[in-house]
């Protein structure tokens, strides 16, 4: 009797070990593999560059002839590369894929998520600021906040959109055949696009993006040397190319970083923090202007918001930053200030678990990509379902953030210039759900990234209808939701992205490709 | 009980969890007879000031003091003498002391339903005293759909658990008793309100690994007063298996590799001329940890023990 009784209580121990024994493995990028581009733009090399000149500007070596021994004998280190692979090298080949500007931009985007933390108070009370002069802190260089990492993803993408019109300029220049076209005997991993191969259009983007980000991320250059070199390796594993591709590639691709990073130096980035002497006259010409002014909120308090300077920074499509500037928000006590306390004490007291939902997936707060590594994840997927070659690829992401910088610029600008007031500290005991970050409310930032974005993915991906519009009008209310932002910052805010975005569409549909 | 773990997880040395209810929980070796029941109901306040980022202790402005209120009806019932089920339905909630710089809203509501089986393998009379061994199995999963992704304020950590714990006990003839008992949590995966998230590493889910976990416990204690009266000292200690570290001044997530050692005292007693009810009260210390709140816990309860 007591032996069944055992017994049947250890078989509820095995059958509730199945409840929760169903561990899987969490994704940990985009899942896609390689695939047949749509196709392949030939006459891609004369679209139009951003900061290249010209797409010859960068003169790359004429390559070998295919029938030359020079280029046999690559041909045969090329075989003997991709003999006898080993599993890692074959994982390495699948990770890639033959669009691996997307794969770059998931490193960037994680770069951004590990660096996305803001500095914490001294034990005297004061801050300490991040430096670039002295990257290991603590803190350690950067603090990878939206502004910052929107300027990021749009440096690496306009630098891999310029050097791949510049190699796809030399690609059907030369028209160098690809490997597996030289040699049937070749089986290339990502199948044949029928693309020339000189030079390598993944080295050019490996290049491009290593060396963009270990300028940005400085403490990250073994791991970004150690990610390109298996990149670069891996085109040889998979018979993409033979070295002289990559080579080139490698060279034109570093070439162009080089010219992007120039731009870097200078596009006051590095103005964009201020001093507390600084900081405080912004502040004092917004009392004197508007009667109001925002003030940090956190114990101990920041004595200087974040990047004061942001709106100065050099802008892409923009010719100048007030052509964006909405007019002013309410007046503080105004009828439509106090309509907004109210409706945001609704929220407050009202709080569903949609409106829960909706304020937590767009947050894209501390610690994660930022809101516009959110809107690269969802460009990568319609880049895919669309079949998009490198260089399509490229240029959707270079216009998207191009876009969503010149939106972050906008929107510090209007930060800045009107200073306007946080809700919690307007509106006494209030409370929200999401961090309230450490600059002023109006505009949304997360708004005018967001609308920008939604328009340019909007006109490349028109049959998609208004769903990037919509997620735009969510991402912007969630603010809302959240507590933190008023409802007429969010509201202003998807008005001046789509303002923002629209010099950036005057000057996509202008440059060569559609 | 389990729950025990999982309240931890999100910040609180619950010793409501971990022993005090001499006649009901999954980590004690008292059991109730065939057809007895005994219903609990326990009030528990924790608190923390400061916390472990990682391994080191820090105070934290923008959460400032961190206050958890749980209340926490449990049923024992004697299924046989040898067999106990035990379900409890904790309600609980957070809040931060004012002034703090986050000004973050807290959270309340039901967290996990819990139940545990608990069987009685022996108790065996012997020449100084008498030796039990149980052992009990666990399984809790959420009540509501509250957001476990909301540390320090969430309500729990927002997936089911499984747990199988060992449980050996000697009293002597003098009502000195010691005992000791050591469980494997296994923890299934929660789902956050975001599809990115960052732990050592970029995850494109909304779903996160909540990290299994051993929990380690021992007591000591006294009856007094014809097993009227009894106090006991207790040393608790669980710990994740897996996991990251907070990072700096960044909030908790639920992958967190949360560790926790608390020291804490029980005492309860039976009313001898009211029939079946009981009174407890206990207090408790956090003394080491990681990615966890330095919680104190001081909870009170009654119990009433009643034939079905």
């Amino acid at each position: 009797m007591k032996k069944r009784y055992t017994l049947s209580f250890l078989g509820v121990c095995l059958g509730m070990l199945f409840v929760v024994s169903c561990d899987r493995e969490l994704p940990i990028n985009m899942s896609y593999s390689h695939y047949q581009y749509a196709s392949l733009d030939p006459n891609g090399g004369s679209w139009s560059p951003i900061i290249l000149n010209a797409a010859d500007q960068i003169e790359i070596p004429e390559p070998a002839d295919a029938g030359s021994a020079e280029y046999q004998a690559e041909l045969a280190d090329l075989k003997d590369a991709m003999s006898g692979l080993s599993s890692q090298q074959r994982t390495a080949i699948d990770y890639w894929t033959n669009n691996p500007s997307i794969r770059w931009m998931e490193i960037a985007m994680e770069l951004v998520a590990k660096y996305n933390l803001i500095p914490g108070p001294n034990p005297d009370g004061t801050y300490t600021l991040p430096s670039p002069a002295n990257p290991s802190g603590p803190p350690p260089f950067p603090f990878a906040h939206p502004a910052y990492s929107c300027r990021a993803f749009a440096y690496m993408t306009v630098a891999q959109f310029d050097a791949l019109i510049a190699a796809w300029h030399y690609k059907f220049q030369y028209e160098r055949p690809a490997p597996s076209q030289v040699d049937p005997s070749i089986e290339a991993a990502y199948g044949d696009n029928s693309l020339p191969s000189y030079p390598s259009g993944a080295a050019v983007v490996t290049a491009v993006s290593r060396d963009i980000l270990t300028a940005l991320f400085p403490l990250e250059k073994d791991y970004l040397a150690s990610r390109a070199e298996e990149h670069l390796s891996s085109l040889l594993w998979a018979g993409e190319a033979v070295q002289s591709d990559v080579d080139a590639g490698e060279f034109l691709g570093s070439e162009v970083a080089k010219l992007a990073l120039a731009r870097a130096a200078g596009d006051g980035m590095n103005k964009a923090q201020v001093d507390k002497p600084v900081s405080d006259s912004i502040r004092d010409s917004a009392i004197q202007r508007y009667g109001w002014s925002w003030e940090n909120q956190e114990i101990p308090k920041r004595p200087v918001g974040l990047a004061p300077f942001y709106g100065k920074v050099q802008m892409w499509n923009v010719p100048d930053v007030e052509l964006t500037r909405p007019g002013p928000p309410p007046a503080v006590g105004s009828a439509e200030y106090e309509a907004d306390v109210e409706i945001l004490i609704a929220h407050q007291n009202n709080m569903t678990e949609e409106k829960r939902r909706i304020a937590n997936y767009w947050q894209d707060g501390l610690g994660t990509y930022t809101p516009p590594g959110h809107w690269n994840t969802i460009a990568f997927e319609y880049i895919v379902k669309n079949k998009m070659n490198p260089l399509r690829t490229v240029r959707t992401l270079a216009y998207l953030n191009m876009a969503m910088q010149d939106a972050g610029i906008s929107c510090w600008d209007a930060k800045y210039y009107y200073h306007y007031p946080r809700p919690i500290q307007m509106i006494p005991s209030f409370k929200t759900i999401a961090g309230t970050p450490n600059f002023p409310s109006y505009t949304s930032g997360h708004s005018t990234f967001s609308a920008a974005a939604a328009e340019v993915l909007s006109h490349i991906f028109p049959e998609e209808g208004e769903i990037f519009r919509q997620w735009a009008e969510e991402a912007a209310i969630s603010r809302v939701y959240g507590g933190i932002h008023w409802t007429f910052d969010s509201e202003v805010g998807l008005e001046q992205g789509r303002d923002v975005a629209s010099y950036t569409l005057a000057v996509m549909e202008s440059d060569g490709s559609e | 009980m389990n729950n025990h773990t999982r309240l931890l997880l999100v910040g609180v040395c619950l010793i409501a969890g971990s022993g005090l209810l001499q006649a009901q929980t999954p980590t004690d070796a008292v059991m109730m007879k065939q057809r007895e029941s005994c219903l609990a109901i326990m009030y528990d306040q924790g608190s923390f000031d400061e916390y472990w980022e990682g391994t080191n202790l820090r105070t934290n402005a923008t959460i400032a003091t961190v206050r958890r209120t749980t209340i926490l009806p449990m049923i024992a019932i004697g299924i046989m003498d040898n067999l106990n089920l035990i379900v409890s339905t904790p309600y609980v909630r957070t809040k931060s002391d004012e002034p703090n710089g986050g000004k973050f809203q807290g959270a309340k509501g039901f967290q996990d339903l819990g139940l545990v089986l608990k069987y009685r393998f022996l108790n065996k009379e012997m020449e100084g005293g008498k030796l039990a061994l149980v052992g009990a199995v666990g399984y809790s999963t959420p009540m509501t759909n509250y957001l476990s992704d909301y540390l320090p304020y969430s309500l729990g950590f927002g997936a089911p658990e499984v747990s199988g714990r060992a449980i050996v006990q000697y009293e002597w003839n003098n009502g000195f008793y010691a005992r000791g008992s050591f469980a494997y949590l296994w923890r299934g995966e929660t789902e956050a309100e975001r599809d990115y998230y960052y732990n050592n590493g970029s995850f494109y889910t909304a779903w996160m690994d909540v990290p299994n976990a051993t929990n380690f416990q021992v007591v000591a204690g006294k009856w007094f007063f014809d097993h009227a009266f009894h106090v006991e000292a207790l040393y608790n200690a669980t710990q994740c298996l897996s996991g990251d570290d907070i990072r700096a001044y960044n909030a908790a997530q639920p992958t967190n590799k949360v560790g926790v050692a608390q020291v804490g005292v029980n005492a309860q007693y039976f009313f001898p001329n009211i029939k079946g009810f009981g009174v407890l009260a206990y207090y408790s210390q956090c003394v080491s940890g990681r990615n966890m709140g330095k919680f104190t816990n001081i909870g009170a309860g009654l119990t009433y023990q009643f034939k079905i």
